[in-house]
């Protein structure tokens, strides 16, 4: 299961020795299974409201609810894909995929087993003993993938996971995405502040405002997948997504 | 190029004995003050064939690896609960700052006080004159980690000890290479130094047992096998480790 709730969720931050009100009382449910995006202006605290939702940060208010139950803390069922990847340079491609299983005992064979099903998922059993200062940007973020998927979490929270991406590369893992998402029926929330690919991967795009930001409104993009970001029947989502964000309130 | 490399240092050292034995043949000074490379050479092969020079080496060399070993294991303990735990950091971290400045045979006094002439005594102030330039690379390194390795890690399930092993200690290991190489050249000015202090075996007694003798030719031996020593150590150990994990890390 994976239905996570965010309740009026709040979070300051110190600017100028002062209390800066990031996120105003966010309110966003997340059924079982679904795919999410979440757009809005840089500096609005999308990626705080994310690392909240996965643990490592704690609201200043509200609360977050997964399956009807509060949590506090991270926890495997809801794993992060970061931005760089935070991949580990000192462990091998197939190591850091591994990392998660190993800390929680799974044994040798057994973690291979795992390992070896999402390498090949994500096309990355030849490189299983490459380290990552030998991988471009595109591959590391397939491992970061793999790592995450490999933890078979409830959720999986992207921090705009593509930003780096080339954008032939990005168009190739947006439909892989959309793949995955489909092979394992994860709920995913994905952070991102590009609104073609928001219009590509979620069936629902959340906007955040300005800071101090709520969800001002939710698209629902209801299209055939798996959709490419060239598909111009797209634009109608991408254009309602753009008017949200482009009126705000003012700062 | 390589070889070319080699090359020219090897013309270096023989250009310097070579220059070294025109001032000796110039009789400036007297032999007993200025002694000629052959009567030096004359002095190792001498060390060397009575085993003498053997067994000061391996007596510096096993209170400078137990000593190293103890201030490793200590500067990475007291590193990262620097970098992890501010109260730590803010109490117990200026001490160590004040202690790096002391010079390791400054603690000689105070060892002899606390256990007499004895290899303790020399293994301790190896160690405390090496921890505290290990203490402070460890936590250097542990602090400038980047935080989404540990947010990473947590996330996963990561927790306590198994965080440290498997990310803090890795994640930090270029920069604590770099304070195991600090250690190790202050532990070897240490150990020799004490052993001179203490005149208790070692090369740094064999040093000292040379100016009593007034034998210059055994000082300027034992000095240059100190040296060689430490170039050994330098160029195979430490330089073979970092450019390992520099590569390894993507670093270089």
């Amino acid at each position: 299961m994976g239905k996570l709730e965010a309740k009026n969720v709040e979070k300051f931050f110190q600017h100028d020795g002062k209390p800066l009100k990031t996120l105003g009382g966010v309110n966003l449910t997340v059924n079982d299974g679904e795919f999410v995006c979440i757009v809005g202006p840089s500096g609005c605290g999308k990626s705080t409201f994310l690392r909240i939702l996965a643990g490592l940060e704690k609201p200043d208010g509200g609360e977050i609810m997964l399956d009807g139950k509060k949590v506090n803390d991270t926890g495997p069922e809801r794993i992060m894909v970061f931005q760089e990847g935070a991949l580990f340079p000192w462990l091998t491609v197939r190591d850091n995929v591994e990392y998660g299983l190993k800390i929680s005992g799974i044994p040798e064979k057994e973690r291979n087993e795992i390992s070896n099903r999402y390498l090949d998922m994500m096309q990355l059993t030849q490189f299983a003993n490459s380290y990552t200062y030998q991988l471009s940007t595109g591959m590391k973020q397939r491992v970061a993938i793999a790592r995450a998927l490999v933890m078979d979490p409830d959720v999986l929270l992207m921090d705009e996971p593509f930003a780096a991406l080339d954008s032939q590369t990005r168009d190739l893992l947006l439909v892989e995405m959309q793949l995955i998402w489909k092979k394992t029926q994860k709920t995913i929330i994905f952070v991102t502040h590009n609104v073609p690919e928001a219009a590509v991967l979620g069936s629902r795009v959340a906007v955040f405002s300005a800071r101090p930001s709520i969800v001002k409104k939710i698209i629902d993009v209801d299209y055939k997948r798996p959709r490419v970001a060239e598909d111009e029947n797209l634009g109608v989502y991408e254009k309602e997504i753009l008017s949200s964000l482009r009126h705000q309130g003012p700062k | 190029m390589k070889a070319n490399l080699f090359g020219k240092k090897i013309l270096f050292y023989i250009a310097i004995i070579i220059v070294w034995q025109v001032i000796d043949s110039a009789d400036i000074w007297p032999d007993n003050i200025f002694p000629s490379p052959i009567e030096v050479g004359e002095d190792l092969i001498y060390g060397i064939s009575d085993g003498s020079l053997f067994y000061g080496i391996g007596t510096s060399m096993w209170r400078l690896i137990l000593g190293l070993a103890i201030a490793i294991g200590g500067g990475m303990i007291l590193g990262i609960f620097m970098a992890r735990v501010e109260t730590v950091n803010q109490t117990i971290g200026s001490l160590v700052l004040g202690l790096q400045s002391i010079p390791s045979v400054a603690w000689v006094p105070l060892a002899i006080l606390w256990f007499g002439l004895t290899d303790a005594g020399i293994i301790f102030v190896t160690a405390i004159g090496a921890i505290f330039a290990v203490t402070i690379n460890v936590y250097t390194g542990v602090k400038n980690i980047d935080p989404s390795y540990i947010e990473a890690a947590r996330n996963m399930g990561a927790k306590g000890s198994q965080l440290i092993t498997t990310v803090l200690i890795p994640a930090a290991f270029p920069y604590m290479i770099t304070g195991f190489k600090q250690g190790w050249a202050f532990a070897w000015r240490g150990v020799i130094g004490a052993e001179l202090l203490f005149s208790f075996l070692g090369l740094g007694f064999l040093l000292n047992v040379g100016r009593q003798l007034n034998d210059v030719s055994q000082v300027i031996a034992m000095m240059l096998v100190i040296m060689g020593i430490g170039i050994l150590i330098d160029g195979f150990v430490f330089k073979r480790i970092e450019d390992k994990v520099m590569s390894r890390w993507g670093l270089r």
